[in-house]
């Protein structure tokens, strides 16, 4: 199932970078190739990926129908674990440079280690508070990196 | 004898007082980060990038040569005592390694790791320092075409041989030219495919790639594993940190095979560390008289493997200096730094900048045995970081990206771009795709796009170019070999089979 996706998917991407290689502009200065030549040359090595990976399915076909496996159930409820790691990391960022590095981070690593490492409130919370706040003046006044001050007035 | 002064400068430059800091301040932040699950050589390199801005580029890469070797030190540590491969390159230590430690031999196990990492280390920075000068003459006899086939070898070597499906390993390297083509081209200075973004003008940086698939999606991953319960227990260490005379001298003989596998494997692009301590593992168990002692705790799979994974990353680093060309993941992040302080690689490098590479080179002798003393006597204090709970680890990776990240650019898009690759890595482990392919592919894009018009607009466009020379038909032929292979050998092994049944 996973390998016809990627198949698929691997031919509409050819179709939108050769559509997207046609959208660039063309000026005849500089070198005789000009800037499509190369990205044309990728889309045909995608076409020919997606051969490639063609011709690994049909063998695998063969192979799984030579030795059929008893399938499995797959498990789903950990994608939802990841997923909703992902939308938080995702929150995290757009709050980032208002609420500013050291808060943003903060709150992030509570709501991380409380599912994460359940059962130890007071290591997490101290944990996320020292780790942010030690991590923002070490490298904003340490090392001169910038990070984003956002509420904080230093 | 000019060669020979300049590898003696080397020592002047590696031995000064700041450089000797920042091997070890490299070597040891290498341990730690082969440690740690979840952060490996390639994401440790690319995080530490913004915070050696402003350094002396020497000083800079010398720290990073030691990440990229000290973590293979460090990995095999977590591989004897959890049984995880703290780095990639350490899987075969986790087999007989942790059995040794389950049956107490934990402190041996240990010992034969860091002994026989700072020999094969040894050996490969030896070979590293004989090789380097032959190769990189010849290397200045390349023109763009030789450079252009060079690379297409190594991107298909790294393309078959990373994962499962060689065709997923070409998809991958594809996707990592396609994004760099993504930005102003500098010859016609024509945008491409910047979506009339402003940011994406500059092209998408390799670190935002490299700190999304390596770190953000291995935490992912880690999570993952967290909520199903399958974080290991860790074997605490028993016994002397020492060999008995017995278990030394089955050591030898794997550590001194298994340093010339790696520094062979590590020249060759494509394969590394993991295949060369796979190699190494087999190659053991085959003159083993005791075969059906490896996976029971037998110490030649300890040794041997742990040597082999260590002599490849002075082998990787033949390449990359010499021709400047690498052929993996964490040396194309290498390449990477190089290319942001200014300084190219290759041939040309040993003759402008003789005090750079060799004072880079000489400091992986001292960086070796710094590493030594760090994981023996010292192991006790860097195990105690496998008690951090991976819960509180993870998160605090994502934080520790999100630090490396913008301070670079100081740009949210850099941030939601690490955050997407991290999902996109996570699908991509999920279907088997590798993400090595795309990290090489996407550093070496640009050179490797230049190269080619270079070539063409030498050769009136006229792409016979590319098979013109010697050098260019073998490299070409190596590259159709290297992809063609995994599709003709099983082919040929069912038509020898079928053949042998009619027998």
């Amino acid at each position: 199932m996973a390998d016809r996706v990627i198949f698929i998917s691997t031919l509409i991407l050819a179709a939108v970078y050769f559509y997207a290689t046609a959208q660039i502009p063309m000026l005849e200065i500089g070198d005789p190739l000009g800037p499509k030549a190369f990205p044309r040359l990728l889309g045909i090595g995608l076409l020919i990926t997606a051969g490639l990976l063609l011709l690994e399915m049909l063998r695998a076909k063969k192979v799984a129908a030579h030795d059929a496996a008893p399938k499995t159930p797959l498990a789903w409820r950990h994608y939802l674990v990841v997923g909703a790691a992902a939308i938080w990391t995702g929150v995290y960022f757009m709050v980032f440079e208002w609420l500013g590095y050291a808060i943003a981070t903060t709150f992030y690593l509570l709501a991380m280690t409380m599912y994460f490492h359940k059962g130890h409130p007071k290591t997490n919370v101290l944990t996320s508070a020292l780790f942010s706040f030690i991590s923002y003046f070490m490298f904003t006044q340490l090392l001169g990196v910038t990070l984003a001050r956002g509420l904080l007035p230093f | 004898m000019e060669t020979l002064t300049h590898i003696l400068n080397g020592f002047t430059v590696c031995l000064q007082p700041i450089n000797l800091w920042y091997t070890f301040v490299g070597v040891f932040l290498g341990t730690i980060i082969g440690i740690l699950p979840g952060i490996g050589p390639s994401a440790g390199i690319a995080l530490l990038i913004p915070v050696t801005f402003g350094m002396d580029p020497t000083s800079a890469l010398i720290m990073m040569a030691g990440i990229y070797y000290g973590t293979k030190y460090g990995g095999s540590t977590t591989a004897i005592l959890i049984r995880t491969p703290g780095e990639a390159a350490s899987v075969m230590t986790s087999i007989d390694g942790y059995e040794m430690a389950k049956k107490g031999r934990a402190g041996a196990a240990l010992a034969v790791s860091a002994i026989g990492s700072f020999i094969a280390g040894t050996i490969g920075v030896v070979a590293l320092t004989l090789f380097a000068i032959p190769l990189s003459s010849m290397a200045l006899k390349f023109g763009p075409a030789e450079y252009f086939t060079l690379m297409l070898f190594a991107m298909t070597a790294v393309a078959s041989l990373s994962g499962k499906s060689p065709a997923k390993g070409l998809l991958s390297t594809i996707l990592g030219l396609m994004i760099a083509t993504i930005g102003i081209d500098l010859q016609s200075g024509q945008p491409r495919y910047t979506a009339g973004i402003p940011e994406f003008q500059d092209g998408i940086g390799f670190i935002v790639v490299v700190v999304g698939l390596f770190a953000v999606a291995e935490v992912f991953r880690g999570m993952e594993n967290l909520y199903y319960g399958t974080a290991p227990q860790m074997i605490r260490i028993s016994g002397k940190l020492w060999l008995t005379r017995e278990e030394w001298k089955r050591s030898v003989g794997p550590i001194w095979r298994g340093g010339i596998i790696g520094f062979v494997i590590g020249v060759l692009p494509g394969a590394g560390g993991t295949i060369a301590s796979i190699l190494s593992y087999t190659t053991e168990k085959r003159l083993s008289k005791h075969p059906e002692t490896f996976g029971q705790g037998a110490i030649e799979g300890v040794a041997g493997p742990e040597a082999a994974n260590n002599s490849d990353t002075a082998g990787a680093l033949v390449p990359l200096l010499t021709l400047g060309v690498p052929g993996g993941g964490a040396t194309a992040v290498m390449l990477g730094a190089f290319i942001m302080y200014g300084i190219q690689p290759g041939p040309m490098l040993f003759q402008n900048r003789p005090d750079l590479v060799w004072g880079l080179i000489d400091s992986m002798y001292i960086g070796n045995i710094m590493l030594l003393i760090l994981n023996l006597p010292l192991i006790g204090l860097f195990v105690r970081l496998l008690y951090i709970p991976s819960g509180i680890l993870y998160p605090i990776i994502v934080a520790i990206s999100v630090i490396g990240t913008y301070a670079i650019s100081g740009s949210m898009l850099d941030l939601y771009l690490i955050l997407s690759f991290g999902v996109v890595g996570y699908i991509f482990d999920k279907v088997d795709i590798p993400v090595a392919p795309l990290v090489l592919s996407l550093v070496l894009g640009g050179i490797m796009e230049q190269s080619f018009r270079q070539a063409m607009t030498i050769s009136g466009g006229d792409p016979v170019v590319f098979v013109s020379s010697g050098i260019t038909v073998t490299l070409v032929v190596l590259s159709v070999i290297s992809i063609s292979m995994p599709f003709i050998l099983p082919r040929l092994k069912a038509l020898k089979s079928s053949s042998d049944d009619a027998d």
